[in-house]
């Protein structure tokens, strides 16, 4: 069955976005992912929070779910079901049990990717006081919607026990409600409206040989035995952009409303995730077996990490990413026809005022970090306290996306500049 | 290290396997002075805020089990260190950092000795408590999960501007008490004592 879902993947090439039976899908790390949900917590306060990331969540799952049934012809609830939890491990998100019916129910999880995660990272720091698997919420009653034909976006999901609360496992109970209005999908045909049109940057041909081989190698990973996808000193996942974005941008424009003073920190945060994730997650692929068999042993000159790096972005899915300049210890402009994140914002909330794509700004940002302020000839590990001790005082260099697709320009151009 | 407030140096000259000695001034947890062997790579401004806060910590644990006396000490074995904490009069901490294999009777003596040598050199006033949100965020960026990014964090939850939050000194004690507030949060505490 897998293979087959697995035979839904399609790319729009030219702009490196990756679709899975028409969701649009990206590899992202547990620093992002935990980040992320976090920001959106701080922004809008638990409660309003985890409510945001469960109906994000629902949302996109709806989307994937619903296009990859039709896609395979499956007609009855349970085999419907068990694709869902199928699906969900393969993505590295962890074991589901997915025991609902058109009136509600129960669900289960265990290695949940949000849950297991957070307790590794920070769990034997901070007490958490609240459930941390909205992602798996939504997906279950996305799930039970598509399998009994409910109306989207009518399930309710809490979680009621939770691996990072120090629960044995994950518990969630499901009752169904008033369906909300569905969001336009983001899906292939939106995405393709959205690029513009491609081209190519500075070393090109290297970045577009180690893409294709890193993509090659991306599209075998699956999860392991626990539903989770441990590889590069992360666990990752293969999840879902809309859950991103939607999140992201309604927790952005909710701060807009209420406290607009505070947009530029609610920014600043949502550029830190992408920093994070990539300086991890991109550092450990650059330190990684796999690299070195592939594109040889790392030695440290910036233009190889950035360029390095520039090509990992494209192999995730995050976009035709492009060296527009380079001039190591100054100045990097990283420029694209696309990213996921103009596609979802131009379809879902027509144009912008500013640049919207916080996401490359902070991982261009970690680009130069990589670059410039790792000793890679003495293979450091890129553990959290390296990472602390690294960013304790800020970031020596800035950031700007001086244009964006989402506000009308011909691509999303960032750049980066030491302070 | 060389000469030090108290002239620490003095102090533990003849004393082996000792490897730093630091005091803290409470309630605030900064380092009043310290030594340290010269080959010890660590800062002792970093270690001192928590030696002080094992102190508060152990002093409310001991509260909790009703068991509050005026010689408390604590001795951690750990990573080829032993460290005792003490307190002194005076608001002071002493923390002793000993290489582990030095015999704990030893240790024992040695403590007591440079207590004793400590009590004829430690100046006596009353330490002015710095204002609650400038403690509240030094315990924030020591204990946060990712401390780079703890300020913003703050930030947007309480809806306070980061230059606000940049001059701590400053917060009202209503907001230092919404600062608060959210730092127990951010930490998932139940209580923030600082």
């Amino acid at each position: 069955m897998l293979d087959r879902v697995l035979a839904t993947r399609s790319l729009l090439p030219e702009h490196d976005l990756s679709f899975l039976a028409d969701a649009p899908v990206i590899f992202h790390c547990h620093h992002f992912n935990l980040f992320l949900d976090q920001t959106i917590d701080d922004a809008l306060g638990v409660e309003a929070g985890t409510a945001l990331r469960t109906r994000a969540a629902r949302d996109a799952s709806y989307h994937l779910l619903s296009s990859l049934n039709r896609k395979l012809g499956l007609v009855t609830p349970a085999e419907r079901l068990e694709l869902a939890a199928a699906l969900f491990a393969a993505m590295g998100h962890g074991r589901l049990e997915i025991l609902t019916q058109a009136t509600g129910g129960e669900g289960r999880g265990t290695w949940l990717h949000y849950g297991f995660a957070w307790h590794e990272k920070y769990g034997q720091a901070v007490r958490r006081r609240f459930p941390a698997d909205a992602m798996a919420a939504g997906f279950m009653a996305a799930a039970t919607e598509v399998a009994y034909g409910l109306p989207r976006e009518s399930m309710q999901c809490t979680e009621t026990a939770c691996i990072a609360m120090r629960a044995p496992r994950c518990e969630f109970t499901f009752k169904p409600g008033k369906a909300e209005v569905p969001e336009i999908d983001v899906g292939t045909a939106q995405a393709r409206a959205v690029v513009r049109p491609s081209f190519t940057g500075l070393y090109e041909d290297k970045i577009a040989a180690i893409a294709k081989g890193l993509r090659d190698f991306a599209g075998g990973v699956a999860g392991d035995e626990r539903g989770l996808v441990q590889a590069f000193g992360v666990f990752v996942t293969l999840h879902l952009s809309t859950y991103y974005n939607r999140i992201s941008y309604d927790a952005w424009n909710l701060v807009r409303e209420r406290s607009p003073a505070s947009l530029p920190v609610i920014e600043a945060l949502l550029r830190e995730s992408g920093h994070v994730c990539v300086f991890n997650t991109f550092g450990g692929i650059l330190l990684s077996p796999e690299w070195e068999g592939m594109v040889g042993k790392i030695q440290g000159d910036p233009v190889e990490i950035v360029s390095g790096c520039t090509a990992i972005g494209r192999a995730l899915g995050f976009g035709h990413w492009t060296l527009a300049e380079l001039k190591p210890g100054e100045r990097l402009v990283l420029r694209t026809p696309s990213t996921y994140e103009s596609s979802y914002w131009v379809t879902r909330e027509g144009p912008a005022q500013q640049g919207m794509c916080f996401f490359v700004q902070g991982a261009a940002l970690a680009f130069m970090q990589l670059a410039e302020r790792v000793p890679w000839t003495q293979r450091p590990k890129l553990t959290q306290e390296f990472y602390v001790e690294l960013f304790r005082r800020g970031v020596p260099w800035s950031v700007k996306e001086t244009k964006c697709i989402a506000k009308g320009d011909m691509a999303c151009e960032v750049v980066v500049q030491k302070t | 290290m060389s000469d030090t407030r108290l002239a620490l140096g003095s102090l533990v000259k003849d004393v082996g396997g000792i490897r730093a000695l630091i005091i803290t001034v409470m309630p605030d947890c900064l380092m009043f002075d310290a030594w340290k062997h010269e080959q010890e790579p660590f800062e002792p401004e970093e270690v001192a805020s928590y030696f002080g806060d094992l102190i508060r910590a152990n002093r409310e644990g001991l509260r909790a089990l009703s068991s509050q006396g005026e010689d408390m000490q604590v001795t951690i074995e750990a990573g080829g260190r032993l460290v005792v904490l003490r307190e002194l009069p005076g608001d002071f901490v002493a923390g002793f950092v000993m290489q582990k294999d030095t015999p704990l009777g030893m240790v024992r003596i040695h403590v007591k000795r440079i207590l004793e040598r400590l009590a004829t050199v430690l100046p006596s006033f009353k330490p002015e408590e710095r204002p609650k949100g400038v403690r509240v965020l030094d315990y924030l960026r020591r204990y946060a999960p990712d401390p780079h990014a703890a300020l913003l964090r703050v930030s947007l939850r309480t809806g306070l501007p980061m230059d606000v939050l940049n001059a701590p000194e400053a917060l009202t004690e209503a907001q230092a008490n919404v600062v608060a507030s959210t730092v127990r949060d951010i930490l998932g505490l139940e209580e923030l004592h600082v």
